[in-house]
C-alpha cells in the first residue's frame, strides 16, 4: 500500500496534504505518528466519565490534527462531535461519538495497513 | 677491506696456533701421566713382589730350620737318653739306641770320630760330601748337618750332634750322626712340588746343589743361571752370580729381580742354619706380571681415550668458534659495505640536489635582478614575478621533500590520525592535479567503485601526500595525450569489522620504468639516471617518502611497470572506520538516467543512487541515451534527472544535452559528470542547456550533495501557481508556539522551520506565559497560540500576556491558530488581544504573511 492508497482508504485528502507539507516523506512521517497520539483515548475515557469539558477538548484536538494531516472524513465527524460538546455541553446524541469511533477505526486501519506495507 | 681481511687472517692464525698448543699440551700431560703411573705401578708391584718373595723365602728357611731343629733335637735326645749307656758300651743300650733311631725314621746311624771316621751302627757305608766343615763343627761341640753319599750313590742328609762316646775302635768319638733321605727334606720343604710356582734349591757356596729342584738341568746353580741368561746377556748373568756369591760368602740375604725369556722372576737367597747351605727361591711373576701388564695397558688406553675425547671436544669448540667468527666478520663486512653504499648514494644525491636547488635559485635571483632593472615596465615585472613564483614553489617542494626525508631518517615522522572523508580527499586531489593534466592534454579519469565507508580515520595530510606523489609522478612521466586512470574500491579488511580495506590504483601509459629501477624505486636518494628522465626534475625522495608513509600506516604499496608502456601503482590500506553516523541521505524516488562510457562506473553509480532512494537506468553512449529519453516520454514516464558524462564515444555530453533540449524542452535537469575542471567548458555547457555539474569521483555523498539542490525547485515546478514563500524571509526570528498536541507541534515546527524561524514550544497557555515572562523584552518576535489547551487556554494566556508590565507586552504579535474558523471565534480572539487568526490546517504561507505583517 502506498501513502496515496492509504489516504484513499481512509477518505483523506492526499493532494491537499502534499500541497502543504510538500514531501511524501514528511507526510508519511506524521501519518505514522498519528496512531501514537493520545487524544482519541482521552476522548473515549472523558466521554465515558461524562467529563464533557475534557471530551470537547479532546475531540477538538483530533479535529485539529485531522485538519493538518488532511484526514477529511475523521475531521468532519470529530468536528461535529466537538461542536455538540462545545463549552462542556453534555453530549445529547451518542451517534456522533459512534461515527467518530467508526471513522477513527477506518483511519487507523488504513494507517496500520500502510505501516505493514512499509514494514515499519 | 684489507684491514678486515687482515684481521680475519690474524684471528684465524691465532686460533689455529692456540689450538695446536693446547693439543700439544694435552698430549704431553696425558703421556706424562700414563708413563709416570705405569712406572709407579710397576715399582709398587715389584716392591710388593719383593716383600712377598722375601717373606716366602724366610718362611721356607724357617721351615727348614724348624725341621732340622726337630731332627737335631731328636738326635740330641737319643744322645742324652743313651749317653750313660754308651760309656758302659752295653749291647743293650746300643740296641735300644738303634731301635730308637730307626723308630724316628733315620736310615743311618753312626758315631763319628774326631778324625772323621764313621763307626756305623746301622745303614750302609757313607761318605760325607764336604766333610771338613762338618767335622770342624762337631769337634767344636756344635751341631751340624751335611750330605753324604753311600756306596749305591744314594744321598742322605747327615745330622750330627756332638757327643763324647768311647768308640769300639778306641778312637775318640766327636758326635753321633744320623741320616735322613734327601727326599725327606725336599718333601718337607716342598722343594719339588710340581704345582707350585715357586722353585727352591739348596746350594752350596760354590753353586753345587745340595738339593736340586726338578727343573735344574745342570750340576751347578751358577751354570744354571748362565744358561738361563742366554749368550747375549752373559755379563748380566755374571754380575748376578757374583752378587749372589758375595752374599753367600758373607751369609747375607740376597734379593734380585731377573728378566728371563721376557719373564720377570724374583730371586731370593738366604743362608740355612746348621749348614753351609743356602736356600735359593725363585718365583716367576707370571700371573702377577700379566695383571700388571694389563693394568698398565688399560691405564694407557684410558689415558689415551681421555686425551682423545678432550681433544675432540676442543676441536669441536674451536671449529664452532671459528665458524661463528667467520660469520660475524662477514656480517660486519656486509654492514660496512651497505653503509659505504648508503653514504655514496647520499653524497651523490647531495651533489645532484645542490644542482637542483641552484637552478630555481638562479632563476629567482636572476628574475629579481631583471625585475629591479625594469621596475617601470609592469608587464616585464609581472612576467618576472610569475617566474619567481614558479621557481620558489619548485624550490619549496624540493626543500620539503628533503626535510620530510630527514624527519623519516631520524624516525621523527608520526601520523596524526583524524577523521577523513575519502570523497573530500579525492576531490581535493583531483582538483590539485587537474591543472597539470590539462596543461599536458592528458586523458584523466577517476573511478570510484562501491565505496560504502566514506569516513575513515587516517592522517589525511600524509595520505594526500602519498596520492599526490604517485599521481604527480604519473602526470610527470606520461607524455601529452597519454592516459591516467585513478581508481578506488573497498573490500572487507582482515583487521576486523571496524576496519575497511581501501585499494587505490594509479595507472598510466607513460614512459614506465626499467626492472632494475623498479627494484629500488622506494629506496631513498634514488633517481633513474638516464637522459630520458633528465628533464623531469624532482628530489628523487618522493617515492621513498611515499613508501615510508604507507609503511607507517601498515599498508602495502606495489608497482607494476614496463618500460615504455606505463606504470601501475597500487596502495592498499586498512583504515579504521570513523565512528560518525553518516547523514541520512535520502532523495525523492526520482527516475534517473546515467550516461557514461564506463560500464563499471554506470553500475556503481546506479547502485549508489539506489542506496539513496533513486531509481536509475544507465547506458554507455549519447545516442542510446536520447532514444531512452524519447521512449520514456512516450510512456509519460519522464526521467526526472539525467547525468551525462562529458567525454563519450561518438556524440559528447554537451551535444547530447543540446539534442535533448531541442527535442524535449528545458524542464528536465541535465547534469554533466566529469573528472576535469569544467570552468573552460562551463559557458558552452550552459549554452547547450546543461543545468549543473557533478565532479568525479562519484561517491554516494557526491551524488547526494550534487543532486540535493534539485529537490525543492523540482517541487516548485509542480506548484508553480502558488506564491513563493521564498519571497518571505523570516530567518532568525524567534517565535513562541503554544500547542498542547505533540503531533500538531511537530507538523507546525517542520513547516515553519522552513521559513527560517526559530520556534520554541510551550505545551500550554501557562507555560507560554511563563516563557514569555522569563525572556528579555524583545527576545521573541511573535507568538503563535493554539486556543484549546489544558491548564490555560489560548484566550487566557493572551489576556495575561497583554496585561504584563513590560515593553513588548502590548506590541508582540500574537496570532491564533485554531481548528475553529467561525467568525465568533475570530471575534473572541481579537477581543482578548490577539492580532490575527489562522485556521488549521496550517498553511505556511498564510502564517508567514500574518507574522510578517504584525512584526516590525
Amino acid at each position: 500500500m502506498t501513502l496515496q492508497e492509504c489516504y484513499a482508504a481512509m477518505g483523506g485528502d492526499y493532494e491537499g496534504v502534499m500541497g502543504r507539507l510538500r514531501s511524501e516523506r514528511m507526510v508519511q512521517k506524521f501519518v505514522l505518528k498519528f496512531l501514537a497520539d493520545g487524544s482519541y483515548d482521552l476522548l473515549l475515557s472523558s466521554a465515558a466519565a461524562a467529563d464533557w469539558q475534557e471530551a470537547f477538548r479532546a475531540a477538538h484536538t483530533i479535529k485539529g490534527v485531522c485538519q493538518n494531516l488532511g484526514f477529511n472524513r475523521l475531521y468532519e465527524s470529530s468536528s461535529e462531535l466537538s461542536e455538540a460538546m462545545r463549552d462542556g455541553k453534555p453530549l445529547a446524541d451518542p451517534a456522533l461519538l459512534e461515527r467518530v469511533k467508526e471513522d477513527y477505526a477506518a483511519t487507523a486501519g488504513a494507517i496500520r495497513a500502510l505501516q505493514e506495507a512499509l514494514g515499519v | 677491506m684489507a684491514t678486515i681481511k687482515n684481521m680475519r687472517n690474524k684471528t684465524t692464525r691465532f686460533l689455529v696456533a692456540s689450538l695446536i698448543m693446547v693439543l700439544a699440551l694435552c698430549v704431553l700431560v696425558f703421556s706424562f701421566l700414563a708413563i709416570t703411573m705405569d712406572r709407579r705401578s710397576t715399582r709398587t708391584i715389584n716392591e710388593v713382589g719383593k716383600i712377598y718373595m722375601d717373606s716366602m723365602s724366610e718362611q721356607i728357611a724357617l721351615h727348614f730350620a724348624t725341621t732340622i731343629n726337630l731332627r737335631l733335637s731328636q738326635v740330641e735326645a737319643l744322645v742324652q737318653t743313651h749317653e750313660a749307656g754308651y760309656a758302659e758300651g752295653s749291647e743293650e743300650v746300643m740296641e735300644d739306641l738303634i731301635y730308637s733311631a730307626q723308630a724316628r725314621g733315620f736310615e743311618y746311624l753312626a758315631f763319628y770320630s774326631e778324625d772323621g771316621e764313621f763307626e756305623m751302627l746301622y745303614g750302609s757305608e757313607m761318605d760325607v760330601t764336604d766333610p771338613e766343615p762338618f767335622l770342624d763343627s762337631l769337634n767344636q761341640g756344635e751341631q751340624k748337618i751335611a750330605v753324604g753319599t753311600d756306596r749305591q750313590g744314594n744321598k742322605l742328609v747327615l745330622i750330627g750332634v756332638s757327643t763324647v762316646y768311647p768308640m769300639r775302635s778306641g778312637k775318640n768319638c766327636t758326635g753321633l750322626v744320623a741320616g735322613l733321605p734327601v727326599s725327606y727334606i725336599s718333601e718337607t720343604l716342598s722343594l719339588n712340588s710340581v704345582d707350585s710356582l715357586v722353585y727352591s734349591y739348596i746350594v752350596r757356596r760354590d753353586g753345587s746343589y745340595v738339593i736340586r729342584g726338578q727343573v735344574a738341568s745342570t750340576d751347578n746353580y751358577f751354570d744354571q743361571i748362565y744358561d738361563a741368561f742366554g749368550p747375549s746377556e752373559q755379563a748380566e748373568a755374571e754380575r748376578c752370580v757374583r752378587e749372589l756369591q758375595a752374599a753367600m760368602e758373607s751369609g747375607e740375604d740376597y734379593s734380585a729381580v731377573l728378566e728371563l725369556d721376557g719373564e720377570r722372576r724374583h730371586l731370593h737367597c738366604t743362608k740355612l742354619a746348621y749348614s753351609e747351605w743356602n736356600l735359593v727361591v725363585v718365583m716367576p711373576y707370571g700371573a702377577l706380571n700379566q695383571e700388571i701388564a694389563r693394568l698398565s695397558s688399560q691405564w694407557i688406553f684410558i689415558s689415551l681415550s681421555g686425551c682423545v675425547i678432550v681433544l675432540g671436544a676442543l676441536l669441536l669448540v674451536f671449529a664452532e668458534y671459528l665458524k661463528m667468527n667467520r660469520r660475524q666478520m662477514r656480517e660486519l663486512d656486509n654492514a660496512r659495505q651497505e653503509a659505504v653504499q648508503a653514504n655514496k648514494a647520499k653524497s651523490e644525491f647531495l651533489s645532484n640536489m645542490s644542482h637542483d636547488i641552484r637552478t630555481p635559485m638562479n632563476a629567482i635571483v636572476g628574475m629579481t635582478a631583471i625585475a629591479t632593472a625594469n621596475i617601470g615596465d609592469t608587464q616585464q615585472v609581472q612576467n618576472c614575478l610569475k617566474k619567481i613564483g614558479l621557481s620558489s614553489k619548485h624550490l619549496l617542494g624540493l626543500i620539503n621533500d628533503v626535510l620530510d626525508m630527514s624527519k623519516i631518517e631520524s624516525g621523527k615522522l608520526t601520523l596524526n590520525m583524524d577523521q577523513v572523508s575519502l570523497r573530500e580527499m579525492m576531490d581535493s586531489i583531483v582538483s590539485i592535479v587537474q591543472p597539470q593534466v590539462r596543461a599536458k592534454h592528458q586523458n584523466f579519469d577517476v573511478f570510484i567503485h562501491d565505496i560504502t565507508t566514506e569516513n575513515v580515520c587516517c592522517d589525511s595530510v600524509r595520505l594526500n601526500q602519498v596520492l599526490i606523489n604517485i599521481l604527480g609522478n604519473a602526470v610527470k612521466f606520461t607524455p601529452e595525450e597519454g592516459h591516467i586512470h585513478v581508481s578506488m574500491y573497498e573490500e572487507e579488511s582482515p583487521k576486523g569489522e571496524d576496519f575497511v580495506r581501501i585499494h587505490l590504483s594509479v595507472k598510466d601509459d607513460g614512459i614506465g620504468m626499467t626492472p632494475e629501477y623498479r627494484e629500488k624505486i622506494f629506496e631513498s636518494f634514488s633517481r633513474e639516471d638516464s637522459t630520458r628522465v633528465r628533464k623531469t626534475e624532482g628530489s628523487g625522495l618522493g617515492m621513498a617518502i611515499t613508501k615510508y608513509i604507507v609503511d607507517a600506516m601498515d599498508g602495502i604499496i606495489e608497482v607494476d611497470s614496463e618500460l615504455g608502456h606505463g606504470s601501475d601503482f597500487r596502495v592498499i590500506l586498512d583504515l579504521e572506520k570513523a565512528q560518525v553516523m553518516e547523514a541520512d541521505m535520502v532523495l525523492p524516488d526520482w527516475k534517473m538516467l546515467v550516461v557514461d562510457d564506463d560500464r563499471q562506473l554506470c553500475e556503481s553509480t546506479v547502485s549508489s543512487l539506489q542506496s539513496i532512494g533513486v531509481k536509475a537506468d544507465w547506458t554507455l553512449d549519447a545516442e542510446s541515451a536520447i532514444e531512452m529519453v524519447a521512449e520514456h516520454r512516450k510512456k509519460r514516464d519522464d526521467y526526472q534527472i539525467i547525468l551525462l558524462d562529458w567525454k563519450l564515444p561518438g556524440m559528447d555530453g554537451i551535444s547530447a544535452a543540446r539534442e535533448i533540449r531541442r527535442l524535449y524542452g528545458s524542464d528536465v535537469p541535465i547534469l554533466l559528470i566529469s573528472a576535469y575542471d569544467w570552468s573552460e567548458i562551463e559557458a558552452e555547457a550552459k549554452e547547450a542547456g546543461i543545468t549543473g555539474f557533478i565532479s568525479k569521483p562519484l561517491f554516494k555523498s557526491t551524488l547526494f550533495y550534487g543532486l540535493k539542490p534539485y529537490v525543492l525547485p523540482e517541487r516548485e515546478t509542480v506548484q508553480k501557481k502558488k506564491p513563493r514563500e521564498a519571497d518571505i524571509d523570516l530567518t532568525g526570528r524567534r517565535v513562541l508556539l503554544a500547542e498542547d498536541n505533540d503531533l500538531n507541534w511537530e507538523i507546525a515546527e517542520e513547516l515553519l522551520r522552513e521559513l527560517g524561524l526559530e520556534l520554541e514550544w510551550a505545551e500550554n497557555g501557562k507555560i507560554c506565559l511563563e516563557k514569555f515572562q522569563a525572556s528579555a523584552p524583545g527576545f521573541y518576535d511573535g507568538i503563535l497560540m493554539d486556543l484549546r489547551m489544558p491548564v490555560m487556554t489560548g484566550y487566557e494566556a493572551t489576556e495575561a500576556i497583554r496585561g504584563l508590565e513590560r515593553a513588548d507586552a502590548k506590541t508582540i504579535p500574537i496570532i491564533a491558530m485554531t481548528a475553529d474558523a467561525f467568525s465568533e471565534d475570530i471575534q473572541k480572539c481579537l477581543a482578548c488581544g490577539m492580532n490575527a487568526h489562522v485556521s488549521k490546517p496550517i498553511d505556511v504561507r498564510e502564517v508567514a504573511q500574518k507574522l510578517l505583517k504584525y512584526m516590525q
